[in-house]
């Protein structure tokens, strides 16, 4: 459905305003925003009475940490799994849906400026 | 006979009606007042058992409202009316009538005080719910259509032989507390041990669970809204009304939040994705009831209540895409907010809602069962449930709404979610943040009274560091291309035993059976020629046994064989 006249001005107005997202520089902008944002989380820790459960709580910003190491070794693991467990889409065809278009009778295909 | 009617007779009479009425705008507003209805008996239909009904000398109960079974078929009612609002535009009425008695049969047996009618609606919700998936119309739907009624309908024959077995051990039929038995001795401890099993094939616990991340994203557009609502979450409930404290659970649960989240950051098809995901958050729930106390069980049914809507509202926004793009795969989507931003803001609310954010349902009812976690000293699968819940936000929360909306540019231009679709989505939403924001209504709604403070300042800042160091760990993946992209792929899962291992192993045993057998009658085969020309050798026409004797041999064998018996009588 790749539009011949992409024309910005005809996206409906808040989809339009959001396209600051597609300018790189803002891009990095948000990042040091999440970068800042994460770090004054973790800051925050030492000023309130934290009420815990688990002794590992008690490490500031463990929060933080388990998030963010858990994470990374959730992605780095599930792109390992991948080495193993990745097959082509047509792997189970033709007993599955997976390699098969989706049915038109069931969308309504539209583009925008029709 | 019923002081209340129970529920499912308006949707099965709902149902009964609706191929009859032509007109499609009038036959989907038809459909919207029968959950109003269901839902209005239910809310005041007063705490009790209302409808008995005798059965083949059986004493049936249809209507046991408790406060658990009131909050499960209230929600299910929500989930209907907003399902069908979003199926609005469907002018198929094999798929809206199967809807309704899904849902139905789904409240049916929610409100049920007896295992009997508990398998009669068990097994309702698997022939309606199957029909949401044919109605694809291809052939691999039609394949994955059956897998799926096979494994739903052998769960209610492996329901009622447990309840047939448990009748004739201990002579009750109810739906109730049970005490699972750790060591199997007589026939009562196989029966309970077949219930379970029973509910864990339709709770999708490990290894039984594939029926699911199969056969949920082959489903309509609108058939996977309805089927991510009622099925798992009525195991849930049954599980809760059941088994509620069996330590088992526990384990069963922390496992069930933890693998499928790996699944669903390398899946491509984002309605898989959020059947993974769904799979993850039925293990919250799990672990709710298997830690069984108060705190626990309120928190396994605000989850599901929360859960069904957010869920809800995530397959609802990934099938608006799909309904304008034709696909659902994150690797030919991505840049769309610029010409759906509704459909965008929606999704994001839903990912916002399962990732437990600050003021979003998730987190007003997950924190209940970490908390219940944590506070009965089971740290080791708090900490599980806490990696969970930063997984989830990592693949619903974020990789969800970035892959279909923003991302890498596909250059697809659709027009926003029909009106009835961005309703449906609207209101889904807007109770995601009305019970984030308040929350006690839904309290008031749990089982048991409810002494909790969500919004504490500890909750929140912990809260919040979990899930902004998880957004950190995305952004900083992807922007070290660590990230695995999206690839047009399909990942194996357990499933490959069955669908492909296992028939492999019979082809190959029966090349091996084949062989033996070919092998063995040629062996029969090569002797019988062999002796048959040895006969015909000796007797046939040229045999040598064939060759024409004189008379007189006839002769002198008969005197010798006369000589023999002489010699014979005179010894003897």
């Amino acid at each position: 459905m790749a539009n011949h006249k992409d024309d910005p001005q005809s996206y409906p107005a808040l989809g339009r305003w959001l396209m600051f997202v597609d300018n790189p520089r803002n891009v990095d902008r948000i990042c040091y925003a999440l970068y800042g944002l994460c770090a004054f989380l973790v800051v925050l820790d030492f000023f309130y009475y934290k009420k815990v459960y688990t002794t590992v709580e008690k490490i500031p910003g463990f929060y933080a940490i388990y998030g963010f190491v858990m994470c990374a070794l959730l992605v780095i693991c599930a792109k390992a799994m991948r080495k193993v467990l990745m097959r082509d889409e047509t792997y189970y065809a033709p007993y599955d849906v997976e390699s098969e278009e989706f049915p038109e009778h069931d969308l309504d295909r539209e583009s925008h400026d029709v | 006979m019923f002081d209340v009617l129970p529920p499912f007779v308006i949707y099965l009479i709902g149902a009964l009606i609706l191929p009859f009425i032509k007109a499609g705008n009038l036959r989907s507003a038809y459909s919207l007042l029968i959950p109003l209805i269901g839902a209005w008996i239910i809310w005041n239909a007063p705490i009790g058992e209302h409808a008995q009904m005798a059965f083949f000398g059986f004493d049936l109960e249809l209507m046991r409202v408790d406060k658990l079974s009131r909050i499960f078929g209230l929600v299910f009612s929500l989930a209907a009316f907003i399902g069908l609002i979003y199926a609005w535009h469907l002018r198929d009425w094999v798929q809206q009538t199967s809807a309704l008695l899904y849902a139905g049969s789904a409240i049916g047996a929610v409100f049920v005080g007896d295992m009997i009618s508990l398998f009669f609606f068990w097994e309702g919700t698997a022939i309606a719910s199957v029909f949401l998936i044919w109605a694809r119309g291809t052939e691999g739907a039609y394949h994955t259509g059956m897998r799926y009624l096979i494994i739903q309908i052998g769960s209610g024959v492996i329901l009622i032989a447990g309840v047939a077995m448990h009748y004739h051990a201990s002579g009750s039929i109810a739906f109730d507390k049970m005490t699972l038995p750790m060591s199997i001795s007589s026939i009562g401890d196989i029966a309970l041990w077949l219930i379970f099993l029973s509910f864990g094939i339709k709770c999708a616990f490990p290894l039984l669970h594939n029926w699911l991340q199969d056969a949920y994203p082959a489903a309509t557009v609108t058939g996977t809204v309805f089927l991510s609502a009622f099925t798992t979450k009525l195991a849930v409930y049954a599980l809760a009304r059941t088994f509620p404290g069996t330590e088992l659970l526990i384990y069963i649960g922390a496992i069930m939040t933890l693998f499928p989240i790996f699944y669903a950051v390398i899946e491509n098809d984002l309605r898989r994705v959020l059947a993974y995901s769904l799979n993850n958050q039925l293990g919250f729930m799990v672990v709710g009831i298997g830690v069984g106390t108060e705190l626990a069980l309120n928190g396994t049914a605000a989850h599901a209540f929360a859960h069904i809507l957010y869920k809800a509202l995530l397959f609802m926004s990934v099938g608006a895409v799909l309904f304008r793009t034709g696909t659902a795969k994150g690797s030919e989507l991505g840049g769309l907010y610029k010409t759906m931003p509704l459909t965008m803001i929606f999704c994001v609310i839903g990912a916002a809602s399962i990732s437990a954010f600050p003021l979003f349902s998730g987190f007003v009812a997950k924190s209940l069962i970490l908390s219940a976690a944590s506070h009965e000293h089971y740290y080791v699968v708090w900490g599980i449930l806490l990696f969970a819940s930063a997984g989830v936000f990592h693949h619903s929360g974020i990789k969800i709404p970035y892959f279909a909306f923003f991302a890498h540019d596909s250059g697809k231009r659709p027009k926003e979610a029909p009106m009835h679709m961005l309703i449906a989505m609207g209101l889904a939403s807007f109770v995601c943040i009305y019970v984030g924001v308040f929350p006690k209504p839904l309290y008031d709604l749990l089982p048991y009274p409810v002494d909790y403070e969500a919004y504490t300042t500890t909750h929140v800042i912990t809260q919040l560091q979990l899930l902004f160091a998880s957004a950190l760990a995305f952004t900083v993946l992807m922007r070290t291309k660590i990230y695995p992209p999206e690839l047009k792929s399909v990942n194996l899962d357990f499933d490959v035993t069955y669908r492909k291992w296992l028939p492999s192993l019979i082809g190959y045993l029966a090349i091996v059976v084949s062989a033996i057998f070919h092998g063995v009658t040629g062996f029969i085969n090569s002797s019988a020629v062999k002796i048959i020309k040895a006969l015909h050798h000796s007797h046939g026409p040229d045999g040598s046994r064939a060759a024409s004797w004189p008379t007189g041999a006839m002769v002198l064998n008969i005197a010798l064989l006369l000589g023999f018996a002489l010699l014979v009588i005179y010894v003897s």
